[in-house]
C-alpha cells in the first residue's frame, strides 16, 4: 500500500481537478466537447441551407437583404458564409445583384425543402417525443440539415402528413403546396372582437419563452378586452391575459365572425373548484400525442360530466370524478381540459 | 385510367381541404357517441352506500393531518414484520441447510471417495450458495411480497402514489414511482418488474434507473450488522441500539435522497427526450381476497425471483471457491486479487476484500457478508472460519466484530461498507430484470454503471474528508 506519500488533501485536489475538467468538457451546451463537435459540423452544406432559408424567408416578407445583412443574421465566420455565397452563385441557387442577394428558381426550391424538413421535424418532436415546446426550435435548426428528401417523405407519411407545425406555420407538401395563413396579428385586432389563435411565432426566443409561460394555447378563442400603446388585454378560456403590444404582435388570429358562436364562459379544468360540477368541451390542441389519447381513453371527451373528487395534501394532483371513476391529473393536464361551469 | 387519376387528384384535394383536425375530431366523435350510447343503455344499481365509505377512508388517509402519518406508519409497519418476522424461519433454514445438509454432504462426498476438488467446487462453492441465497432470501420476501400485495389489492397504495406525487413531480418522476420503491424496500427485481404499472415511457425509465437506491432486503441485514458492531460501539452502551438503528434508517433515507436526485438528473438529461404522460386512477376500495393474493405474490413474486437468484448464485458460489482455492506462485487468485484491488480500497475508505466480494458476489448481496468473513480469515490468516473457499457467518456479533476488527476495519470502514452498499451495482437478478423490462442494453448499462460511480465518489469524498480531520 503507498500510504506513505498518500495525503488526502492531495487526493482530494486531483479529484476536483477531474471534476472540473470533465465539467469543462461537458458542460451542456457550452462544453469544449460540444463545441469542437459543433464547429465540426458547421460544413459549407449547413452554412449553404442556413443561407437559403433566411433568404427564403426574407423573399416571403418581400424584404431583400444583402451580404451585410447575412453575415449579420448567421453566426458563422464571415469568410465561410462569403466562400458560402459565391458557391451558391456558381451553382445557381442565388443571384448577385450588386449588394443584394436574390434567390433563383432552384434555389428557392431547396430552401422550401430545408423550410419543410423543419417544420416537419418539430411537428415530430411535438406529437411523438417528450422534448420541452422551448426545445423544439434548436434540435429542428440542426436536424433540418440531417434529413434527406427520402426521410423527410417518410416522416411526413408518419405524421399522417401534416399541414401545419406546433406553432400553426404551414408545412409544405413535396410537391411546394402549402396551406395560407390569413390571419390578423393580435396587436392589431379591434376591441371587443372574437378570434381564435391561428399561430405563434417561435423567434425571438426571449418572447417565445414568455408566451409560453403565460400558457396562452394555438386554437384558444379570445376576445380583446383592452387596447392601448402600453398593453393588449384579452379573455380566453376564463382568464385574462395582459401582454404588451411587441409580445402580442407575435402571435396570429384569425377573425370570428359575429354570427359564429363563441362560448365566453368557457374555463379551464384547473379552475373547477370543490362542490362545482361542469361539462368538458374539449382538450386543447396544446395537449399532443400519446397524453392527449390517453385522456380521451380515460373519458374526457365533449360532454361528459365531470367535477373534484378528491383535494390533494399537497395540493396536486387533484382526483377528478369522470364517468364513475376517479382520475387524478397534474394541474398542467387540467389547465388543458377546457370545461364549461354548470 | 385517366379516371383513377382523377379520383386520387381528388382525394388530395379534399385531404388537404379538411385540415389537419380531422383524425382528431373523428376520434372524438366517436368517443362521444360511445359515451352517449353508454348513457342511455347501461343501467347501474345504486351503489351510493359503497361510495360514502369509500370518500370517507379517501378523505382521511389523503388528509392533510393523517395521510403521511398514516403512511410512514405502515410502510414502518412491513419493514419491521419483514426484517424482525424474517429472522426466525431463516434461523432455521440456515440450520438445515448450513448446519445440518452442508456438513451430512460433505461427509456422503468423503464417503463416496469424491477428490476434494470435487467435494469443494459441488458443496463448498456451488450448493453453499444457493443454499445460502435461500435462506436468507426467501423469508423475507415471502413475508414482504404478500404484506404489499394485500395493500395493492385492498386499494391503499394508489392513494398513496396520489399523495406523494408532487414531490415526484418536481424531480421529473411519476407518483407511482413511491410504490416501485417501496418494493423495492423488499427487493429490487420486483421493483423493477413493479415499474410495470407506470405506464408513461419517461417516468418508468426513471423507476427502473433508480430502484437500485431502495435497500433492499439482502442489504439491510448487513446494514444492522456493519452498524450494530461498529457504530453502537462509539456512543454509551445505553444508547448503541438507538445509534445503531439511526444509523440504517439514514442510509435508507440517504437512498430516497439520492433517488429523487438521481431522478431528476436523468430527466433533465439522458430521458429528456422521452415520452412522458400522467394518469393515474384511483380504484375503490375493496376488500382483498387473502387467499388469492398469497397464493399469487409467492408464486409471481417470490418464487420468480428466487429462482433467478439461485440460476445466478451457483456460479457465484463456484468462482468464490475457485478463486480461493486455485493457486498462481504461491498465492491463490484471491489473495493476488486483494493484494491489486487494495490501494484502490484504501483510496475509498474500504480495503481489497471489501472490493473483491463485491465483485464476485454480484448475484446475490446476501451472500456479501459471509464472502467477506472468508476472505478476511484467509488473507490475515487468523483463527476461525471453515476453509479456504467456504463462506460462513457467525452466531455472534462480538465475533464477526473481531475478525473484521483483525482485517483492519475501523469506524471509517464501517460507514463506506455502508455507503457502498447502499451505492453500488444491482445484483446481477436486477440487472437482468432490467434487461428483460427494458430490452435495452443501453438502459441497462446505465442502470448498472450508475450507482457504482456514484458509489465510488461518494465513499471516496468521505475517506479524504474523515483522514483530514
Amino acid at each position: 500500500m503507498n500510504e506513505l506519500n498518500y495525503s488526502p488533501l492531495t487526493a482530494l485536489l486531483t479529484f476536483l481537478g477531474i471534476v472540473l475538467l470533465l465539467f469543462l468538457l461537458f458542460r451542456p451546451g457550452k462544453g469544449w466537447f460540444w463545441l469542437i463537435q459543433k464547429n465540426k459540423e458547421s460544413s459549407r452544406k449547413v452554412i449553404i441551407e442556413d443561407i437559403l432559408k433566411l433568404l427564403y424567408h426574407s423573399e416571403n416578407e418581400e424584404k431583400s437583404l444583402n451580404l451585410v445583412d447575412i453575415t449579420r443574421t448567421l453566426k458563422d465566420p464571415d469568410d465561410l458564409i462569403i466562400d458560402s455565397i459565391n458557391e451558391m452563385a456558381e451553382h445557381e441557387l442565388i443571384n448577385l445583384e450588386g449588394e443584394h442577394v436574390k434567390l433563383t428558381q432552384a434555389g428557392s426550391e431547396y430552401g422550401l425543402r430545408i423550410v419543410r424538413a423543419h417544420r416537419l421535424w418539430e411537428k415530430f418532436l411535438a406529437e411523438k417525443t417528450g422534448f420541452a415546446e422551448a426545445d423544439w426550435h434548436k434540435i429542428a435548426e440542426q436536424k433540418e440539415h440531417e434529413l434527406s428528401d427520402a426521410d423527410t417523405d417518410k416522416l411526413s407519411a408518419r405524421l399522417g402528413n401534416p399541414q401545419f407545425d406546433p406553432h400553426g406555420d404551414p408545412i409544405p407538401t413535396n410537391t411546394g403546396k402549402m396551406a395560407n395563413v390569413t390571419g390578423t396579428l393580435l396587436s392589431e385586432m379591434e376591441v371587443n372582437s372574437f378570434g381564435r389563435i391561428i399561430h405563434i411565432k417561435d423567434k425571438p426566443d426571449i418572447v417565445y419563452r414568455q408566451i409560453l409561460a403565460e400558457n396562452i394555447h394555438i386554437g384558444s378563442h379570445i376576445r380583446i378586452v383592452e387596447k392601448n400603446a402600453n398593453r393588449v388585454v384579452f379573455h380566453s378560456e376564463g382568464e385574462a391575459f395582459v401582454l404588451a403590444p411587441i409580445v402580442a404582435g407575435n402571435i396570429t388570429v384569425t377573425e370570428l365572425k359575429k354570427d359564429v358562436k363563441v362560448e365566453e364562459n368557457i374555463a379551464r379544468l384547473s379552475m373547477l373548484t370543490e362542490g362545482e360540477t361542469a361539462e368538458i368541451i374539449g382538450i386543447s390542441k396544446e395537449m399532443r400525442g400519446e397524453s392527449r389519447r390517453r385522456l380521451l381513453d380515460l373519458g374526457f371527451v365533449k360532454g361528459a360530466k365531470v367535477s373534484i373528487e378528491l383535494p390533494n395534501p399537497l395540493g396536486e394532483p387533484k382526483a377528478f370524478l369522470i364517468k364513475g371513476t376517479s382520475i387524478a391529473l397534474r394541474n398542467n393536464q387540467a389547465s388543458k381540459i377546457l370545461i364549461l361551469k354548470d | 385510367m385517366n379516371n383513377v387519376d382523377n379520383l386520387i387528384n381528388l382525394s388530395k384535394d379534399l385531404r388537404w381541404q379538411i385540415g389537419d383536425d380531422f383524425h382528431d375530431n373523428l376520434a372524438e366523435g366517436i368517443y362521444a357517441d360511445a359515451a352517449e350510447i353508454v348513457k342511455d343503455s347501461v343501467h347501474k344499481k345504486d351503489e351510493n352506500k359503497k361510495l360514502r365509505l369509500d370518500a370517507t377512508i379517501d378523505r382521511i388517509v389523503t388528509s392533510r393531518v393523517w395521510g403521511f402519518p398514516i403512511m410512514f406508519l405502515i410502510l414502518a409497519v412491513v419493514l419491521w414484520l419483514t426484517i424482525v418476522g424474517a429472522n426466525y424461519p431463516s434461523s432455521m433454514l440456515a440450520t438445515l441447510l448450513l448446519d445440518t445438509v452442508h456438513p451430512f454432504l460433505r461427509s456422503m462426498a468423503v464417503a463416496a471417495s469424491f477428490p476434494a476438488w470435487l467435494s469443494g467446487f459441488l458443496i463448498d462453492g456451488v450448493y453453499l450458495a444457493v443454499a445460502w441465497v435461500i435462506a436468507v432470501m426467501l423469508p423475507p420476501m415471502a413475508i414482504f411480497f404478500p404484506l404489499f400485495t394485500l395493500l395493492e389489492d385492498f386499494g391503499y397504495l394508489p392513494r398513496v402514489a396520489f399523495n406523494l406525487d408532487y414531490l415526484f413531480k418536481k424531480s421529473g418522476a411519476h407518483g407511482k414511482q413511491a410504490l416501485t420503491m417501496s418494493m423495492g424496500f423488499g427487493c429490487n427485481a420486483a421493483g423493477v418488474v413493479a415499474t410495470r404499472i407506470i405506464d408513461s415511457p419517461r417516468e418508468r425509465l426513471i423507476a427502473i434507473i433508480t430502484n437500485n437506491f431502495s435497500l433492499c432486503n439482502g442489504r439491510w441485514p448487513t446494514q444492522i450488522l456493519i452498524a450494530t458492531i461498529f457504530v453502537g460501539a462509539v456512543v454509551p452502551k445505553a444508547f448503541s441500539g438507538i445509534a445503531s438503528l439511526g444509523a440504517v434508517i439514514g442510509i435508507a433515507v440517504l437512498g430516497m435522497a439520492f433517488m429523487f436526485f438521481v431522478s431528476w438528473g436523468l430527466s433533465k438529461t439522458v430521458l429528456k427526450g422521452e415520452v412522458s404522460t400522467f394518469n393515474l386512477e384511483l380504484p375503490p376500495y375493496r376488500p382483498p381476497r387473502f387467499w388469492k393474493t398469497i397464493y399469487t405474490s409467492l408464486i409471481d413474486r417470490t418464487l420468480i425471483v428466487l429462482w433467478r437468484a439461485i440460476v445466478f448464485a451457483a456460479p457465484a458460489g463456484a468462482v468464490i471457491w475457485l478463486i480461493s482455492n486455485i493457486h498462481i506462485g504461491d498465492l491463490s487468485i484471491a489473495a493476488w486479487s486483494i493484494d491489486f484491488l487494495d490501494p484502490f480500497g484504501f483510496l475509498l475508505g474500504l480495503n481489497g476484500v471489501i472490493l473483491l466480494a463485491y465483485v464476485v458476489a454480484i448475484p446475490a448481496n446476501e451472500i456479501v457478508i459471509p464472502t467477506i468473513l472468508m476472505l478476511t480469515v484467509m488473507v490475515t490468516g487468523i483463527s476461525g472460519g471453515e476453509g479456504a473457499g467456504v463462506m460462513f457467518e457467525l452466531d455472534s456479533v462480538t465475533a464477526t466484530g473481531d475478525i473484521l476488527k483483525a482485517g483492519g476495519w475501523t469506524l471509517l470502514t464501517a460507514i463506506n461498507l455502508m455507503l457502498f452498499s447502499l451505492l453500488h451495482n444491482p445484483c446481477s437478478t436486477t440487472i437482468y430484470t432490467i434487461y428483460k423490462e427494458t430490452k435495452s442494453v443501453k438502459w441497462t448499462t446505465i442502470a448498472s454503471i450508475l450507482p457504482v460511480i456514484l458509489g465510488f465518489i461518494v465513499t471516496f469524498l468521505v475517506a479524504q474528508i474523515w483522514r483530514l480531520f
